[in-house]
């Protein structure tokens, strides 16, 4: 709209501060000239930073304060989620998520859910799409009992030996390929 | 001497030695490179640079240079793929099986209309206005296990995307915003902190008015009746009855939709929201009111 001036616009100056940008679709708050100020805009100054600051401003637009408004509903509703909802059980989850079960607590091993509710089943794809390896993470437990499970589970998938690599500081495992379908499938089989 | 006494040399001599420890470790030799160049008769000898010619001069030829040959550039024909591309918009993808996802784990809340805001929020869609990105284009992936009865607002939707939703008796609207407000439907909070007014959002651009006036791609600005008439014809053409949404137990939140002028849902352009005060401040000037009115 109209530009602003800084000797018209101290008001919206007050609002937005130097860095905050002023809207070019939202109104000039400061933009109504009362019949003082109009002998600041006949003067050119060489410079914005010489042009001087207007003190005496008037009221300019009448508003009323609501507080406590209905409409307060609507804005907890734009701010941003505190932490991540937890999910409420749910009779079929159309998308193919799945919630974790209690059975798989009883096992030797486990394999934590990430903090957006999903299995931690990664494929890292490296050298040009050359290398490709799946990769288990957050394991808790006996991780090498986990290991010869997922040998098997993989060799009786594929067809042939999988090679994996055991990280037993870093709590993860590495298979060679992509094998994120199938280590998925068994994960929600064993209830993670 | 023999290899059996090196060794055992060598093993008393480790006995007396320091265990290798944080105080003493050090890097292989030359796993280092250094990064001064030698100097003198034999240290600088090439420095890399090879023999004779441009290498060793360092002028070489300018890029796309073929010495003599017609340059590859301007062997092959112009093609223009991307004449215009800073000023086409972009609409960054959500499918449908995402968007069940969101809504399977509880990320946004379905009770209520479903806007680019509410999915930001829930942390699985993000985009960048300054980017020439203008919102969502919901895409039809995995349109035939979607199930949700929700009222959504995005701001591209092809054909299937608008059969699938409204065959769960759901909602759909295409709504155009520009830049500046998607800047604050991308983060509310840090516009209601710098503590401006709610400005009004900007009408579609000319090339957009067609399609955000159409029934068939349920434009916001389209005549509702016409809508109602292309949801039958759609119904039809796809082959599944169409849920009454008038009989509906969430008829109110399902026929909620925002004024053409209106960025967030229930705040009206001109107010400002103060956040520590929880209060929001509504301008009662005449000239305001219809200044945010037209």
């Amino acid at each position: 709209m109209a530009t602003v001036l800084r000797s018209q616009c101290a008001f919206a100056r007050l609002f937005a501060g130097k860095t905050v940008q002023i809207l070019n679709n939202a109104t000039d708050l400061g933009a109504k000239l009362g019949p003082g100020s109009q002998s600041v805009l006949s003067r050119k100054y060489s410079n914005y930073a010489h042009s001087p600051f207007v003190t005496k401003i008037k009221e300019q637009y009448d508003y009323e304060i609501v507080k406590k408004p209905a409409e307060w509903a609507f804005v907890k509703r734009l701010l941003p989620l505190e932490t991540i909802p937890a999910v409420t059980p749910k009779e079929t989850y159309p998308s193919g998520w799945i919630p974790p079960k209690e059975e798989a607590t009883s096992l030797p091993y486990f394999i934590a859910r990430t903090k957006n509710h999903e299995v931690p089943i990664y494929l890292d794809i490296t050298y040009r799409g050359m290398r490709k390896i799946t990769k288990i993470r957050k394991i808790e437990g006996d991780i090498w009992m986990l290991n010869d499970e997922i040998k098997s589970y993989l060799k009786q998938k594929n067809g042939r030996y999988v090679e994996t690599r055991v990280h037993e500081i870093g709590r993860f495992i590495e298979a060679k390929g992509d094998h994120v379908h199938d280590l998925m499938q068994w994960a929600y089989s064993k209830g993670f | 001497m023999g290899s059996r006494q090196i060794t055992e040399k060598s093993l008393s001599m480790l006995r007396s030695l320091p265990r290798i420890s944080l105080q003493n470790i050090r890097d292989n030799p030359n796993s280092k490179l250094k990064n001064k160049r030698g100097r003198g008769q034999h240290g600088g000898d090439k420095h890399g640079a090879g023999n004779k010619g441009s290498g060793q001069r360092q002028n070489f030829m300018r890029l796309g240079y073929e010495t003599g040959n017609n340059p590859f550039y301007l062997r092959i024909p112009q093609e223009h793929y991307y004449r215009g591309h800073h000023l086409r918009r972009e609409y960054p993808p959500l499918t449908l099986h995402n968007l069940q996802k969101i809504i399977d784990k509880d990320c946004v809340d379905t009770s209520k209309p479903i806007d680019i805001a509410s999915l930001i929020r829930s942390g699985f869609y993000n985009f960048s206005p300054d980017l020439k990105q203008f919102g969502i284009n919901l895409t039809d992936e995995g349109a035939d296990i979607f199930a949700a009865k929700i009222n959504i607002e995005v701001q591209w939707a092809s054909e299937q995307v608008i059969a699938a939703i409204e065959k769960n008796g759901g909602v759909i609207t295409t709504a155009y915003y520009d830049p500046h407000s998607l800047l604050l439907l991308k983060n509310p909070k840090k516009f209601f902190e710098s503590g401006q007014a709610i400005p009004r959002r900007m009408i579609p651009p000319s090339d957009l008015i067609e399609y955000y006036t159409s029934a068939k791609s349920r434009g916001y600005l389209a005549d509702p009746e016409e809508i109602s008439k292309e949801r039958v014809k759609l119904a039809q053409k796809y082959g599944y009855t169409l849920p009454n949404i008038e009989k509906d137990s969430d008829y109110t939140m399902l026929s909620e939709r925002k004024d053409p002028r209106q960025i967030f849902y229930g705040l009206e352009p001109g107010w400002v929201v103060n956040l520590k005060d929880e209060c929001i401040l509504k301008p009662k000037d005449q000239e305001l009111l219809s200044y945010y009115n037209s």
